[in-house]
């Protein structure tokens, strides 16, 4: 097992360094440059003496290799460099943005698994009746509405109509918890239901396979009571492909949550990735990818080695 | 089959989740707290260097924090800020008066101060805005320490208007570019990078009773329509940049008011270093070719309109009539004049835009559709802001959809996207030389009767018209949305809308 967990670690290490020098390279290809976008604002023309000023300060001077090694050399000692923008540090911003994405994340996520098992679990012992019917189309409904198109809907009904919550915003938590959790509650209701609807799906696929198993069989011809089998016996085995998929697609959202926190102006990591491509301000770029893809390494690593765990014939396998 | 797991059990479970989030009730009231106004910024400014140009949002802030030695006026008047009066002596210099002010942490504001701006401006890789005009000016002398006087090489009228720039706000001598402390009538309370910025009014702020607010809490909102919508929902009380589209809800509805005036503008701009832009003949042709109101209502549903000369708003006292629609939309003539260019069937050539700005997007589509109908066959390339920028830069397009505003009212201001002198640069036509243009700018600057200069900039108008460096598009509208109940603030006349963080100083709420 540990000879797996190490060989698996190793992997992750080496595509998160493909990642970043990828996006590195990537990013010198692309045109456009950073000191001219910063002091040409509003279509205004900048003076060329200023903006090779501005290079010269940024060190973008320097040949490419030399700006990577030092890029590299600063993620090995744990730092990410400071913004072409404002010389804020990168590594203070990601630290500050992360969480705040996270939660956004983590509150879908349960929303989606408060939700999605039980209807799930109906749906399948349901199957093929009219509620089953129902389910089946709300999260086809669910899973094709672009999230840009739900924001926008859900801010017009709960901010513009009714009035209940604020249309987008972000308050700290420390400043102020109620309204903190007010304004989550539409960007992560939102993630939610597309989640929602994949949560839905698999569990309905998975209680209903589970419910074709001989165990299932033998409990029923044991005498056992109905709601026992489904909690004890179906539903916890019919949990870990569920679990897998939500694994997965949390580490997904970690950078996919940007037109989300467009539409609700969540202050969070893809919005900050997005200003910063578009700025070209290469070490928030890269400091930002690096962290996006360590999560999403780390989070397939999780569900490899918690499948192993609950599976020896994984690990046996693999390693 | 049955289970135990039926409907009612389900819905009581379900039920029981949607309980937990009844927490939320009825959405508070936020109270105005002593009348903080609670302003949506389009996005957060870059960088907060005070003589950097950042772009608009960053603007507005540094004229909540800032003062420069003038301003203008609501009615686009220059006025005095730090310095009261401002006069030329007898041997040329620009003289200032300065008033008693005092910067955030109570010290005066002295000559000492201006002298130390300008000198820092000047430096040649200070990444000011103005660091091209400031050079200009030889030496600054402080006779006193209420007095600065500049002087300069030539004779220069145009000077005041330079220090009246939100991006050229006077600093106290020695703080860093990115300083906390100004003069201005709000202090920088707090910052959270990318979200908000709080500020707080300044008691020693010297405009007698100003300001009127108890602070402003500007927070970021990216998207215009969360912003129109916050503004609808309540959550703030003005908002930038409100989208065109929304500009109708807006004025309709009783609880808000829009304040809209047309100044930035959206022009062609041609590559003059190649065939076949480099011949007047043809670009004039593209200016007579497309018809202006239906950019205005593609890419402004209307609020906007034709403009079909230089960028000279009708109420400047620069704008000539006689010449207002020069640039008319006439296919024949266009045709006409193709055909004496040697192209009489047209020809095939780039127009970079970008996708990124729906606005230039849509402009590019329309004068694409038109300049098909005169021959010429116009490949859109449109990449993402900075690529478009970088090509605009480096003359990779034929021709090119621009917006901008120019820095002023004053014709002056207008250099910045017609004077081929400057270096390349995306606001300008590239490799397009302007010789008799340059000269009258030139001429303009030096000039201090206002009747010798009307007639010079009517003549560098009518060349431009003639040799067409870039082509007038459409204007298009500014607008600020405000709940009703917030007085004071007002939407500055045309190029001077992006001023209009000066009027925060008079704005009340309720």
């Amino acid at each position: 097992m540990l000879r797996y967990i190490a060989y698996r670690t190793l992997v992750a290490l080496f595509l998160v360094w493909i990642v970043v020098t990828a996006v590195f390279l990537l990013l010198h290809l692309i045109p456009g440059d950073p000191a001219e976008l910063l002091l040409s604002q509003g279509g205004i023309a900048a003076d060329p003496e200023a903006v090779a000023a501005l290079r010269e300060k940024m060190g973008l001077n320097a040949p490419l290799w030399q700006q990577y090694i030092a890029h590299m050399g600063g993620f090995l000692s744990g730092d990410f460099g400071e913004s072409f923008r404002d010389g804020t540090p990168v590594i203070g911003q990601i630290a500050l943005r992360l969480p705040r994405t996270l939660e956004v994340i983590a509150g879908a996520a349960l929303l989606a698994t408060i939700f999605g098992v039980p209807l799930g679990t109906y749906a399948a012992i349901r199957a093929d009746g009219k509620a089953d019917a129902l389910i089946s189309l709300l999260s086809s409904v669910a899973l094709s509405t672009p999230v840009f198109v739900v924001g926008s809907v859900v801010i017009l009904i709960f901010a513009q109509e009714l009035k209940i919550l604020p249309a987008g915003g972000f308050v700290p938590f420390s400043q102020n918890p109620l309204e903190h959790l007010k304004l989550l509650l539409l960007p992560a209701g939102t993630v939610a239901i597309a989640l929602w609807a994949v949560i839905t799906r698999m569990s309905r696929a998975s209680v209903l396979e589970v419910l074709q198993r001989d165990y299932v069989r033998t409990a029923r011809a044991k005498g056992l009571g109905r709601s026992r089998i489904l909690r004890r016996h179906v539903v916890r085995n019919a949990l870990i492909p569920v679990l897998t998929v939500l694994g997965l697609e949390m580490g997904t959202l970690i950078g996919g949550t940007v037109l989300v926190e467009f539409v609700f102006n969540w202050p969070g990591l893809s919005g900050y990735l997005v200003a910063a491509v578009d700025a070209r301000d290469y070490p928030e770029v890269v400091g930002i990818v690096m962290t996006i893809s360590v999560l999403f390494v780390f989070l397939n690593l999780v569900v490899d080695v918690v499948n192993a765990l609950l599976d020896p014939r994984i690990s046996l396998v693999k390693s | 089959m049955t289970t135990g797991f039926n409907r009612r059990r389900f819905l009581a479970s379900t039920g029981a989740v949607a309980g937990g989030l009844a927490f939320l009730g009825p959405r508070r009231l936020m109270a105005q707290e002593g009348g903080t106004l609670r302003f949506a910024l389009s996005t957060f400014p870059p960088t907060f260097d005070a003589w950097t140009s950042g772009g608009t949002a960053a603007g507005t802030i540094k004229l909540m924090i800032h003062r420069g030695l003038v301003s203008y006026g609501p009615d686009g008047m220059l006025r005095g800020e730090l310095a009261e009066s401002w006069e030329v002596d007898d041997e040329g210099a620009w003289v200032f008066r300065l008033r008693d002010a005092t910067w955030h942490d109570g010290s005066p504001v002295t000559a000492e101060d201006v002298a130390w701006t300008v000198a820092e401006v000047q430096k040649p890789d200070s990444a000011a805005y103005m660091q091209g005009q400031l050079a200009r000016i030889t030496s600054v002398e402080t006779p006193d320490e209420k007095t600065v006087r500049m002087i300069t090489a030539e004779p220069l009228a145009v000077l005041p208007g330079w220090f009246a720039h939100y991006h050229m706000p006077i600093l106290k001598k020695g703080e860093a570019p990115d300083t906390k402390i100004g003069s201005g009538p709000f202090m920088l309370d707090r910052i959270d990078r990318g979200v908000s910025i709080s500020l707080k009014a300044y008691d020693g702020y010297y405009k007698e009773g100003l300001p009127k607010l108890a602070g402003i809490e500007a927070t970021v909102y990216a998207d215009e329509n969360l912003r129109v919508a916050a503004l609808e929902a309540g959550d703030v009380d003005l908002v930038e940049y409100v989208p065109w589209q929304a500009m109708a809800q807006i004025d309709e509805n009783e609880n808000l008011r829009l304040d809209a005036v047309d100044g930035p503008f959206m022009y062609l701009t041609f590559n003059g270093s190649r065939a076949p832009f480099d011949n007047p003949l043809v670009r004039r042709a593209v200016a007579h070719a497309i018809k202006r109101e239906d950019i205005v209502q593609a890419a402004f549903f209307g609020r906007g309109g034709a403009l079909e000369h230089l960028p000279i708003a009708e109420q400047s006292e620069f704008f000539n009539p006689d010449l207002a629609n020069s640039w008319n939309y006439d296919p024949e003539k266009a045709m006409a004049l193709l055909a004496e260019a040697g192209y009489p069937d047209g020809f095939d050539c780039v127009m970079l835009a970008t996708a990124q700005y729906g606005m230039h997007q849509s402009t590019a589509e329309v004068c694409q559709a038109y300049l098909s109908m005169v021959g010429i066959n116009a490949t859109l390339d449109l990449p993402e802001w900075a690529t478009r920028v970088k090509k605009g830069n480096e003359g990779q397009f034929d021709l090119a959809v621009m917006g901008t505003t120019a820095d002023n009212n004053d014709p002056d201001g207008l250099g910045n996207v017609l004077d081929g002198s400057l270096p390349a640069n995306f606001s300008r036509s590239y490799g397009l030389e302007t010789p008799e243009i340059s000269e009258l700018f030139a001429k303009g600057r030096a000039t201090f009767d206002n009747a010798e200069r009307k007639a010079i900039y009517k003549q560098l108008e009518e060349v431009a018209i003639e040799t067409t460096p870039i082509a007038g598009l459409a204007w298009r509208s500014q607008g600020y949305g405000m709940k009703a109940s917030v007085s004071g603030f007002s939407n500055m006349p045309g190029q001077l809308t992006f001023y209009s963080g000066i009027t925060l100083e008079e704005t009340l709420l309720g």
